[in-house]
């Protein structure tokens, strides 16, 4: 479905990486394939570099983190924060909401909403959107958005589809009205009969974890993993992504009078360079307008990829420039959606590492 | 066809191929394999195919047919 926003805009992005990096070839000899199999899947894929929190380090951790960042640095100020939107699929715990913990930790007025929301390769493109709809409120007039993930604990180590490309990561984006900002468009779509393409089957209330979901299986693929382990039908996304996200992106740039070259950057969710690549492709913009270095350097963090991809690419270019761009993000859901806006004039873009 | 054929061969590091190769033979036949396939007949001939119906082929010819009674 289409949404439309006006005078708003992103106004600072500050993306949180754990230092803790992992190399493709540290896990190789837990992937039941010949290394040359697996250096031919390394190159394909565009697998080197992953940032993988130390255990036990939450979501809520890296965002603390970020946020206390800002605000000692005098870039956001606690009394402005009108709505912390938490966008994860690794809260700290079921309830209560993740974002009234990092609430309380930070002290913030009582007159601030907080929201989960469960979502993950899209989570960037919905976390924007509620983002923007708050904003049409009197009482809203900064939002912080939040999308942090630490899945990498769930992802089997032994399962080659998943692990080599998986990577943790926080980032905090701050919204705001302004009325020099030309309109926003928003694309999101949902299709629910995919919704066992990428899921973790048990820990929750449907499957409690237990010894017996914890057991280790082998797939046809020679991949080994539990049910309390991440588990994804990679043809599947492959397909659902090259059929839906094209005519997507094209659809938005008819409706937001845009020609595709008229677009400075394409910046998508990043599943793998392979993907990435044959996407640009399929909508028929050059490879270099589209961004795919996000795995090979610190891995997929879900719906934290694209305002990594922002804070890495862009920098602190997005501080004096404007940029027309386009935004897309894909993934578990199904879930999938677009946004076309300016981006820039920002009073930070940048990287931190925790 | 002959092209795509080619490509085939490249994505399976063969010199070439044959229609009556069976498919789970080739030495580079794992799941990258499968999803270099599914993306090649995606950017060639437009038509969405799962790695399910692919590994339901046998050999190289059942899998063109498919590819030429659906293709757009």
């Amino acid at each position: 479905m289409d949404f439309q926003f006006k005078n708003k805009k992103i106004s600072g992005i500050l993306t949180i990486l754990p230092k803790r990096e992992v190399l493709f070839e540290d896990n190789i000899s837990n992937y039941s394939f010949s290394h040359a199999k697996s250096m031919k899947l390394k190159l394909a894929m565009g697998y080197n570099k992953q940032r993988i929190a130390e255990d036990g380090v939450c979501s809520s951790d890296l965002a603390k983190f970020g946020l206390e960042y800002l605000i000692n640095n005098n870039l956001l100020e606690k009394e402005e924060i009108d709505a912390l939107i938490f966008v994860s699929q690794s809260p700290d715990q079921f309830l209560p909401p993740t974002s009234n913990i990092l609430h309380g930790h930070l002290d913030l007025k009582q007159d601030t909403l907080c929201i989960d929301i469960n979502q993950g390769c899209a989570g960037y493109i919905i976390g924007l959107q509620q983002a923007f709809m708050l904003l049409d409120q009197d009482a809203v007039k900064k939002v912080v958005l939040v999308v942090a993930d630490v899945l990498s604990s769930k992802v089997s180590k032994r399962d080659r589809n998943s692990y080599p490309l998986i990577g943790d990561a926080a980032s905090i984006t701050i919204i705001e009205n302004d009325e020099n900002f030309s309109d926003i468009f928003c694309s999101i779509k949902m299709d629910g009969n995919g919704a066992d393409v990428l899921q973790i089957p048990a820990g929750g209330f449907k499957m409690p974890s237990n010894e017996e979901t914890a057991e280790m299986v082998e797939d046809d693929n020679g991949n080994y993993r539990s049910l309390n382990n991440l588990v994804m039908q990679g043809d599947k996304v492959f397909n659902f992504v090259q059929t839906e996200v094209p005519p997507m992106i094209k659809k938005i740039l008819e409706r937001s009078n845009t020609d595709k070259d008229e677009i400075d950057y394409y910046l998508f969710h990043q599943p793998n360079r392979f993907m990435l690549q044959k996407l640009a492709d399929k909508i028929g913009v050059d490879r270099g307008k589209l961004p795919s270095n996000i795995v090979e350097n610190f891995g997929n963090s879900s719906g934290v990829t694209i305002p990594t991809n922002i804070s890495y690419n862009l920098g602190n270019n997005l501080e004096k420039n404007i940029y027309n761009v386009c935004l897309s993000g894909f993934g578990v859901g199904l879930t999938w959606g677009a946004i076309v806006m300016k981006l820039g004039r920002v009073k930070f873009n940048k990287i931190i590492e925790f | 066809m002959e092209q795509f054929l080619e490509k085939l061969a490249e994505i399976l590091e063969v010199d070439s191929v044959k229609r009556e190769d069976i498919l789970t033979e080739f030495d580079e036949w794992d799941s990258l394999t499968l999803l270099s396939i599914i993306a090649a007949i995606d950017s060639d001939f437009n038509l969405n195919i799962s790695a399910e119906q692919i590994s339901s082929f046998t050999t190289v010819g059942d899998l063109l047919k498919y590819i030429d009674s659906n293709k757009n």
